[in-house]
Formats: structure tokens, sequence, C-alpha cells
């Protein structure tokens, strides 16, 4: 799975000025007539019956053939100021409409860094039902899904729901656990936005006593006198520090620092519980009353009392202190860069690289806008070896469709094929979050992303003109076999298939 | 009359066995017909008594399994110490020996047992146990304590045994999306199958055929992992139109679970199909399906007894589907999970990450009975955890050498004390 060498000038790729006839590409691939013939008769215009097709007479893109590679490995396009925008739009983002790739364009790689950085994010609109779901009227959980993926698609904002999905990866939860009966999932996406691109330290409190959180990894259930160790790990392996970083003797005495939080309550939880009571025949709990605000309460009661080693450290702990405590280690800014740079820049990041932000990372105290910065104007960024070298998950995938399609794709389609790919919302696999990059490929999602191509086409009332897609989308950049089947086709319904389901559209 | 019957090694066999599949590009015209000839030298195999066909099954059961809630010490008052209300399990258990009890929702496991059918392994472990969930899987799917491998010692096996590049169904996890640790092997080719009945292309016919030409030759890093991903695809797609007309459930399986939450996996569903892979002759040899939701950090006592229960119904349909088809003597299942849980119970009755735990492993090929050490509550560690008795990958030997007849050494590194519970092969 080695690559071959990459050219490493971007400013020369290979492919650069050749611009062969569909002919000479056809040839030079070694396609014969009947594969041609067989391609056309592929069945696509069967593919949506009822679907308005438009006549044959839309031009065979050849232009799709100028970034044919001769070598083993894509040739990168990134010395060119448009390929450049592409790729922060569809690593920074999820992708572009057509309209958006051309704002950007216009704009240029710098002032679209700017303007997506410093735009303040707009906020999703509110989910109906949700801070008031209860027992009896819990978030379902496709609306849920689907209420944030038709924001993604949406959003004037997308780098911060770009942003929001990291997070939810990185301070993952699931509805599961945390149940929909309450309102703490939902509630979670909200702080998770507003803390996106804030001071790191500042989101890392936010997520220690965040209810959601509190659920997920039980620190809303511990207490000085028996801890509960579920956080206390999980807040230096997974979220900070990395594994190898602490003792066992730490996470005990995390637990113990730790410990003390609850869960607050809302008016629709206290009914539920009133009408537990009853229907169990015992009285309502004394003293229940809802809590006013969205996040953990602390019972200095549950907590404990008494100085604890932490981390070399020993004194008498609270939150902030244990959190202080870990944001000084040294681990944590690599900890983090890394995984940015595997979401962002590449699945295998340079160690050098990797300090080099991580410094800026600390310089800055820790400030998510400024890193985020510093990954997108690197040098690394728009790099050759960088062009491809990323993997779609499933959501940007399919949010990048309907993007790509600039129309109307259901988002609840989307929240349901999510699951069959790897990646459902607020249901991530494991406390770890979701895999990355070569991880999304298996027979199993590899099929499922090509169905989702076939099932979104399938479910248009007609289907947008190509016109220059394979320029907008994809760079003009692709294999031979996808320009033979590109140049073979003749209505648009089969090159958006084409283009969706090509191995081009799932790399980032 | 065993292994002098071909006159071939077990691997010569499947070389040979699969040689219409060796190159990819001629599975493009007749892939088709690959399975079905291996199918048909396997049973070929089968009906002379060449002991080339057995099938491994690995449970994985994720999140990290209370050793000490399923395999219950009986009459220990330290335990019950320990577990102020989890210990209570005990007094429901079903007894296998005086000292010991399966959990009470483990009745058709239990069966098996009596029938000798069932051999469980105790005290599994490894030195210098690491509590974090993703670092200890790691370690139990690479087969490699210290962690530095990558690859999955299943996968390894495929591998170093098998020609899996012309058959993708010698290699499948089942209820998944994605290739399960274990099986990971870059020489490996590996077929994972969420739900059988969306595995197809939607569309018309002719996709199958124009996914084929836009997944060839991909350039870049993930170009060969796309290309095989999609060659494996349409050979699966083609292999499942055959398999399920030829199979219907013998058994009951059923996934309709009352879980209090979090596993979403289709444990029954899984394995229903892994028997139509196993019973309909595809070729497959290992298969990995997961069971999630035991990493019972609360309220563990229904949590837990409710995963016991689903985990007993899946498997006892999936052994009765088998036997029903006259399989059951290929097919050797065995669990794994990451780590066992702390003897000590938490204060929201659960409890935290721990050490070693029992292994299963269940089926005709199985010499049952108890195998290892019962773990000593009195004992603890430092940090109040169990001691093992067994090296997991003594496990892993056993599998390797007794049941899939391979070189355990080559793919482990290097020899365990021998655990005996596969039947020796008749002679």
């Amino acid at each position: 799975m080695q690559d071959a060498p990459r050219p490493t000038d971007p400013k020369k790729p290979a492919a650069s000025g050749l611009k062969p006839t569909r002919r000479q590409v056809l040839a030079a691939s070694g396609v014969t007539m009947a594969a041609l013939v067989a391609a056309r008769l592929a069945g696509f215009k069967q593919l949506t019956p009822g679907v308005t097709l438009p006549g044959e007479s839309t031009p065979t893109p050849e232009a799709i053939a100028s970034g044919v590679p001769t070598t083993q490995d894509w040739v990168s396009p990134l010395g060119k100021p448009e390929a450049q925008v592409a790729q922060l739009l569809r690593r920074a983002t999820f992708g572009a409409t057509p309209t958006e790739y051309q704002t950007a364009v216009k704009d240029g790689f710098a002032k679209t860094v700017d303007r997506l950085l410093e735009t303040t994010p707009a906020d999703p609109p509110v989910l109906a039902g949700a801070d008031e779901a209860s027992r009896d009227k819990p978030i379902k959980p496709n609306d849920l899904q689907s209420w944030w993926v038709d924001w993604m698609i949406k959003t004037p904002t997308p780098f911060a729901e770009r942003m929001t999905l990291f997070w939810h990866g990185h301070f993952t939860s699931d509805y599961r656990k945390v149940t929909p009966q309450t309102p703490y999932i939902y509630w979670q996406n909200l702080t998770w936005r507003k803390m996106a691109l804030g001071k790191f330290r500042d989101m890392l409190y936010q997520v220690t006593i965040d209810p959601g959180m509190l659920r997920y990894l039980d620190l809303g259930q511990s207490t000085g006198k028996a801890p509960n160790e579920n956080y206390s790990r999980e807040v230096m392996e997974l979220f900070t520090m990395g594994v190898g970083t602490f003792t066992e003797d730490d996470v005990r005495a995390a637990a113990k620092a730790l410990a003390g939080w609850r869960e607050p309550l809302t008016p629709a939880m206290v009914d539920d519980m009133i009408k537990i009571a009853q229907e169990r025949g015992r009285p309502a709990p004394r003293n229940l009353s809802a809590d006013t605000v969205k996040t953990g309460i602390f019972e200095q009661r549950n907590a404990y009392v008494g100085a604890v080693k932490y981390l070399g450290e020993t004194r008498q702990w609270d939150t902030n202190a244990v959190l202080d405590k870990i944001v000084a280690q040294d681990s944590v800014a690599p900890f983090i860069v890394n995984k940015v740079a595997e979401e962002f820049v590449s699945s295998a990041p340079d160690a050098a690289y990797v300090k080099r932000l991580a410094d800026n990372f600390r310089r800055t105290k820790y400030d998510m806008k400024s890193l985020m910065k510093s990954v997108f104007t690197s040098p690394e960024f728009l790099a050759a070896p960088s062009y491809r070298a990323l993997m779609k998950s499933p959501t940007e995938l399919m949010v990048s469709s309907a993007k790509a399609l600039a129309v109307n794709v259901s988002s609840q389609q989307i929240a349901r094929a999510g699951d069959g790919m790897g990646q459902g919302l607020f249901d991530p696999p494991e406390v770890g979050g979701w895999p990355s990059n070569g991880s999304w490929v298996s027979t199993n999602n590899v099929l499922a992303r090509v169905n989702f191509a076939i099932n979104t086409l399938s479910a248009l009332q007609s289907v947008p003109a190509f016109k220059n897609a394979h320029a907008v989308q994809l760079d003009s950049v692709v294999s031979q076999d996808t320009a033979q089947l590109l140049n073979a086709t003749t209505d648009d319904a089969s090159r958006w298939l084409i283009l969706l389901a090509s191995p081009e559209f799932q790399l980032k | 009359m065993s292994s002098e019957y071909t006159g071939l090694s077990r691997r010569d066999f499947l070389r040979n066995g699969l040689v219409f599949g060796v190159g990819s590009s001629a599975l493009s015209a007749g892939y088709a017909a690959v399975p079905d000839v291996f199918a048909r030298a396997i049973f070929a195999a089968k009906q002379a008594g060449a002991q080339n066909d057995k099938v491994l099954v690995m449970i994985q059961l994720g999140g990290g399994n209370d050793g000490l809630q399923t395999v219950i010490p009986l009459g220990s008052s330290k335990l019950r110490d320990l577990r102020p209300t989890l210990g209570t399990v005990a007094d429901k258990a079903l007894p296998i020996t005086k000292d010991l009890g399966l959990h009470e929702s483990l009745a058709g496991v239990k069966k098996l047992y009596d029938q000798g059918k069932v051999a469980i392994v105790q005290g599994v472990g490894y030195p210098s146990p690491s509590f974090s969930h993703f670092d200890s899987i790691r370690v139990w799917e690479t087969g490699d304590p210290t962690r530095r491998q990558q690859d999955g010692w299943l996968g390894k096996t495929i591998a170093a045994n098998y020609d899996s590049a012309g058959h993708p169904l010698l290699g499948v996890a089942c209820g998944t999306t994605s290739v399960p640790g274990m099986l990971r092997d870059l020489q490996a080719t590996l077929t994972v199958i969420d739900q059988q009945q969306t595995f197809k292309f939607g569309g018309t016919a002719d996709v199958d055929g124009v996914m084929g030409t836009l997944y060839k030759h991909t350039p870049g890093i993930y170009g060969a992992l796309f290309d095989s991903s999609m060659s494996s695809i349409r050979d699966t797609i083609q292999q499942l139109k055959t398999s399920s007309t030829k199979y219907t459930p013998k058994a009951t399986y059923s996934d309709k679970q009352n879980l209090v939450y979090s596993s979403k996996n289709q444990l029954a569903a899984a394995l229903q199909l892994a028997s139509e892979l196993i019973v309909t002759g595809t070729g497959v040899k290992v298969l990995h399906v997961t069971l999630g939701g035991f990493d019972t950090h609360y309220t563990e006592m229904q949590r837990h007894s409710d995963l016991m229960a689903y985990f007993d119904s899946a498997v006892s349909a999936f052994y009765q589907d088998l036997a029903a088809y006259g399989q059951s003597d290929r097919v050797l299942i065995a669990t794994w999970s990451e780590f066992g849980r702390r003897p000590n119970e938490n204060a929201s009755g659960g409890t935290d990450h721990g050490t070693a735990s029992p292994v299963f492993l269940i089926g005709d090929p199985v010499k049952g009975g108890l195998y290892g050490e019962t773990p000593n509550v009195t004992k603890l560690d430092t940090l109040g955890n169990l001691s093992y008795a067994v090296d997991y990958r003594a496990v892993y030997q056993e599998i390797l050498n007794g049941h899939l007849g391979v070189d355990g050494k080559a793919i482990l590194g290097q020899s365990f004390d021998q655990l005996s519970f596969v039947k020796p092969a008749a002679h």
C-alpha cells in the first residue's frame, strides 16, 4: 500500500499542460470499444426511473482527462489557486456547492481562511421539544441526527460545524447511554459548538461538567467515598494526555479529586421522577426541584476531602486544579495537535510538524482558533503529499454529496445512512469516538458509500446539470478508469453517480 | 485416516483448492464460480475425513466482561464483602462444581457444559496488564502484550496459511461495519458484512460492473485498499446470492433483547449470518462477531444479566442451528474480552477496569471442563486486582494448533504451556 514517490514540486504536476483528447486518453488506458459500449449500456438511465434526463447533447467533458495520473499516486494540482481553495473547503468544511466554490476561488486562499475562522458561528435552529425531553417524550435519535446534518448542509458557517463534529468525535458521548429522555445529548452539541474555537482549557472544564458527559463517563455518579474511575481515566487517556502518560495511582487519585458532581434536573425530568414515584406507590422524593443551569452541579458533601498525590503533587484538589494540572503536562499539546493533524492534514503526521504546531499551541495558551489557523496556513497543508491523503468520514462524504449536488438531499436519509457506513451521529462505536482515514474502509462501508450515491440520486426529482462538477469537486484529477467512465457516459445522472461513488470523491 | 489422506498439508490443500481464484484479473470473469468449487472441495475432503474444514468463530465481549459475575465463585465471604450488591448473583448461579457456578442467565451454555461441549479457561490475562480499553484490546487483537505488533493474530493466520486474495470469505466479520483488529493484516483479504439484506448494490444490475471499473488501479495511499474492497464486495455479493437460497435457519435467533442501553450489536443476526456462511460451504475459516456493552461502571447487576441472557440465547441458537445442519463438529466458538473487572464494587453498583477473566470455548471440537485456575479473591494485587493464571496466548495457541491445525508458534512468536481444550483429531 505504500505510495510511489510523489512529485515534490507542487508547481509542476506531472500532467500539467497535458490535455489529451478523449481518444488519446482512451487509447492510453487500453480501453477497447467493447468496454466502452459496456459502460454506456451500464443502465444508468434506468437507474433513476422517472427522472427527467437532459438530452444527449451534453458535451463530453474532455477536461476531465487533464489530470490523469502517470504515476501510482495522484498528481497533485495544489500548485493551482483553485485547487488550494478546494482542498481547504473539503477539509475545513464539508466541501462546497458550486456557488461556495466560486466565491472562495474569487476570494483566494488567505481570505477564505480568514472568513472561515473569523466569522462568528451561526447557531442552529432550536430542535423542537428537545429541552423538554422526558420519559414519555424522548428526543428521537433520527430527529436529532438529521437536525444536525441539516445544519451542516445549510449553515452559513460550516467551519464551526466541522469543528463541532471534530469535538463530537473527541469528547464523545452516545445517546444510548446518555438516553434521549433528557436534553443532555442535545445540550452537549450546543456546548461543543460554543466552545469549539476557544481555549482548550475552558472547553475541558465545560466537558467535565457537561451533563451528557457526567452521565456518559459516570462522573455524575462518583463520590469521594466510592469514586468511579471512568471519567478520571478517559479524561487523561482519550481527551488530553494519551495512553501511557500516567499511572493507575493517578487514575485513582483523580477519581477522588473529581468526585462530587451531579446532573442538573429539568422541569420535565422532575415531573418524570414524581410520576415514577406515583406509579410505584412511593412518596415523591423530597426537596425535588428543577435546576436552572444546564451544567453539572457540585455537591460538596459528595466530594473527597483530604490530600491526595496526583501527577506527582500532593494537595487537596478540586476540579479546576485537576484540569490545570493536566493541561500543564507536556503530553497534552502534541496529543491534541496530532489528532487535529490526522483529521485535517495527513493520516501520518510528521513528528517535527506536530512538534512545531504543538509549541505554537502552548504559546497561544491552547487557543484552538490559532491552532487551526496555523494548520491551514502551514506549508504542509498544501504540499503535494497532502493531496488526497485523508479519507472523508461518512458524515463528510454525505454532506459533501448534498453540497456537490446543490439540491435538497434529505437530511433524514443522510442521518439513517450513517449507521451503515460506521458513523451514526451521537452514536460512536466506543468511548474513543470514531476511527479515521483508512479505518473507514471495509467491504461493508465502501458498498454503503456507493449505495448512498445511488439512493441519493434515485430519490431526486430531477438531477442537476453536471457541468464542470469534475473540476469543482475533483480538481479534474481522476484515475484513468474514472476518466474513462465519465468520458463514456452521456447523461448527467450517470456522471453524478460516477463522481459521487468514485474513490476520488471519498478522499479529501 | 487423516493427514495421509490427501497427501497434502492443509495449507497446500487450501492453496490448491483456490487455484482457480488466483490472480485478480481472472476474478472479474470467473469469480462467481470460485466459491462453489472451493466449497465442493471442502465437502469432498470432509467426507473423506480430512481435518481441514475447521471453522473458528470469535465472539468479542466488548468493554471488559466481569468474570466474577460470569463464572462465579460460590460461598466466598470475601467476594461478598467486596461486592455488597453484585455478590448476591452467587445465590442464583447455576453450579458446575461445588465451588463454581455460571451466571443464572447462562442456562443454554450450562446445558452445553453438561454435555461436555464447553471448556472454560479461568484466570486468563497477560503480564503488566493495561487498564485502557484500547491498549488492552490491541494486546488481545495482536497477540502481543508488548504492544509492538500492528497486525491481528487472526489476520496473520489467514495471511500465512490461506490464500485469501481470491477468496474474501475466508475471514469475515459479521454485524459490524469495520474490520476488527484481530482480522487486520495488509496481506489478508477480509470481508465485513453488517447486515446481509443490505449487502448488495442498489440501482440496476449493471452497477456491479461499473463499480468494478471505477475501483481499479486506483492511485494513492488508499488505492489498493479501495480496489481490493470493491473486488471483495463483488465476490461476496455473488456468494451471498447463492448461499441465501441454500440456507434456512434451523433454530430461533432473536435480537429482541431488552438491554438497558448500549450494545447496538445484533449478535443473533450476526451469528445467523455466520451460520449461513458456514453451512452453505463458502469456505469461511475465521469469523468475528461482537457483543458490546460490558463496560459496566454503574448499575451492573441488571446490565450484565441482560448481556449474559443475550449471549446465551444467541450462542445457543447458533449451536443448535449448526448441529441441525450436521456441521457443529467443524466449529469452535471462542469468547474474548479486553479485561475483567475489579473485584471491589464501586459506589455506582458497578465495577471499574480489572484484569483476568474467563474465556469460553464452545462446540463439538471442545474437550469440555475447567482449565486454568479459579481467581483468588483473597489474594489481590496492590491495585486490588486478580492475578492471572493463564497467558491468553496459550488459548490462541491451542486454537491454532489444535483446531485450525496451523503452526501457532509461527503466529505467536513463541510457545506456551499446552491447554488441551480441543479434542485430539480422530484417528
